[in-house]
């Protein structure tokens, strides 16, 4: 399959723009202060062993206003009891130093272990928890100060544990990869299970929370599974990586893992900004899907409008100012994923193979 | 296939009760270890009066850190060891002045690093390290490189990007404490990924702590880990 021109020059530049720029350079402002604060008031608070890993509009470059903070005190090493009261209190000095706190379903604001993470996909032990935290571990996270190496090690654990299953890496003519279908199904099944947990948390909270929910279901929540979507096509799709396809059996899958790994070393928004780019997405539609994505930011950063969708229920959507703009700026957001994913001609093929059935 | 043991690994610091222990055992190499800043000198000062004609491969592991005040001294001693044509080990975090230890040339042979160490451990690191060491070899560890990514993707990488500059192998379970051990099922499965990019030709150095009556237990299982019938099958395309 050839790869197609690109449509426009520089798409990438569309992030170079106001305002991701602005909260690009918010994220990573708060990401170094974070570090500060934390090794101030918890020496080492990060070893070889572990990590403190953001999540969230922090870990993707868009850091508004209001934005809450998603962490996790990601462990890789032997159990120890200690790692319970660092945790606790790495919560307590954030706490203290006024960011906002993650949800109340307990994914973000705790320990998680590496042998969840990497051992249980699938299968009934693999909880939405465990399931939310591995997914946005590879397509939102963020290791925060200098150690690094634990993230590293677990992110990598867990792209080879999805590629340790898919029996056959390459197509029956070995000279492209497939799409890692066990990762993808993963990623699909994140997504469905996130908008399926919106209804759940509907209910639980009895409608507390439903507008701001849903905007980020439309917006933030749906970039993540496109760009995880995009990370998966591009497998077989890259063709620096089909080149490297060698006679040695050995080698597939290692090459495999490394480029996916280097995928998600990019933000969201920029696997999709370099998709549009490499697959020839018209300008047009790139356009369009980060005008979308601008308008939905500088909502979440209006303090009212904010305010005003967090208190919003279902009942009101059709008559409230603010949803009626979440719902345009969606609209057109999908409207753009829809021609990236349906009619390019690199990717739509690809959409129909994997997407659905 | 050119393999044998590190002294350090043998008997810590006694690198004269490691040789008499190698002594009769189906070795070809050794590696002379002077882990610690204290050691380098008497080592170096006891080169000549050590039998070593049984090995053909010799190679000299310098102090794995060392006081920045010693670094003059410790370039001076190993300048001498130079002069014999050995390898010498060196951990990238022990130069303080990187670009001082291009005065052992060819000799220097850079090691990667486990994940206690603040660099070298990335292909990337080490390639910081090769711009600045241009004649410098590379030692990889494989049990480091394992002990840093698990999947071995980056040994893969280390070992793809830096061919030409392998110069030996260490090799040893590196387990959760960073202490050299016995290699485990868990080491061999892991080596075996990335055994067919070790070149074949190159010496093998075992840092296994192990008793005497297992250094041929030992060697053998090192050797079947690297052997090619043995390489771990990745993928069935």
């Amino acid at each position: 399959m050839p790869e197609a021109t690109p449509a426009i020059g520089g798409m990438k530049n569309l992030l170079e723009a106001e305002p991701f720029r602005r909260y690009r350079e918010e994220a990573a402002r708060v990401r170094a202060s974070l570090d500060e604060l934390l090794s101030n008031e918890i020496p080492a608070y990060a070893s070889d062993d572990t990590s403190l890993v953001v999540f969230g509009s922090l870990a993707r470059g868009e850091w508004t206003s209001g934005s809450d903070l998603d962490w996790t005190y990601l462990i890789d090493g032997q159990a120890n009891s200690d790692h319970l009261k660092i945790s606790q209190k790495i919560q307590t000095t954030l706490e203290k130093a006024g960011f906002v706190p993650p949800g109340a379903t307990g994914t973000f604001g705790n320990m998680a272990f590496s042998h969840d993470v990497i051992h249980q996909i699938g299968g009934q032990h693999d909880t939405n928890r465990n399931t939310t935290q591995r997914i946005l571990l590879l397509l939102e996270s963020y290791p925060i100060g200098a150690r690094t190496e634990a993230h590293e090690r677990v992110l990598r654990g867990v792209v080879s544990r999805y590629l340790e299953e898919d029996t056959h890496p390459l197509t029956h003519d070995s000279k492209r990869y497939r799409v890692p279908r066990f990762l993808l199904n993963d990623i699909v099944r994140f997504w469905r299970t996130m908008a399926v947990d919106f209804a759940s948390k509907q209910r639980d909270r009895a409608g507390k929370g439903w507008g701001l929910r849903n905007a980020k279901l439309r917006m933030s929540r749906k970039l993540i599974f496109a760009s995880g979507l995009l990370v998966c096509f591009s497998a077989n799709l890259d063709l620096a990586l089909q080149s490297e396809i060698s006679t040695g059996k050995n080698d597939i899958k290692i090459k495999l893992a490394s480029h996916i790994r280097n995928q998600l070393k990019s933000t969201p928004l920029e696997i999709l900004a370099g998709s549009m780019e490499k697959y020839g997405v018209p300008g047009d539609t790139a356009n369009q899907l980060f005008a979308a994505y601008a308008e939905f930011l500088q909502l979440l950063d209006d303090r009212r409008a904010r305010e005003s969708l967090s208190n919003l229920r279902s009942e009101n959507s059709r008559t409230d100012a603010a949803f009626q703009k979440v719902r345009r700026f969606g609209d057109s957001f999908e409207q753009a994923l829809d021609k990236i994913f349906f009619e390019n001609a690199s990717i739509a093929p690809l959409t129909r193979k994997y997407g659905v059935f | 296939m050119t393999i044998g043991f590190s002294t350090g690994a043998l008997a810590r610091g006694d690198f004269r009760r490691a040789l008499q222990i190698l002594a009769g055992k189906n070795t070809s190499a050794v590696e002379l270890s002077a882990l610690r800043q204290d050691e380098l000198q008497p080592l170096v000062e006891a080169i000549e009066s050590l039998d070593l004609g049984s090995f053909e491969y010799v190679s000299f592991h310098a102090p794995s850190s060392m006081e920045a005040g010693f670094e003059q001294r410790a370039l001076e001693l190993l300048g001498r060891v130079s002069h014999l044509g050995w390898p010498i080990i060196v951990h990238p975090d022990a130069m303080h002045r990187p670009e001082d230890w291009n005065r052992l040339r060819e000799c220097l042979c850079i090691e990667n690093m486990d994940k206690r160490k603040p660099i070298g451990q990335t292909a990337d690191d080490l390639e910081r390290f090769f711009e600045i060491l241009p004649s410098a070899s590379l030692c990889f560890d494989i049990g480091h490189a394992r002990q840093v990514d698990p999947t071995m993707g980056e040994a893969a990488i280390i070992l793809s990007r830096f061919a030409d500059k392998i110069q030996q192998l260490h090799v040893s379970e590196v387990n959760s404490q960073s202490k050299h051990d016995r290699l485990s099922c868990e080491s061999v499965l892991a080596f075996q990924r990335v055994s067919h990019l070790v070149p074949t030709d190159i010496p093998v150095i075992l840092e296994s702590r192990v008793e005497e009556a297992e250094i041929e237990e030992e060697i053998t299982r090192v050797r079947e880990v690297l052997s090619p019938e043995n390489h771990l099958a990745m993928a069935s395309d």
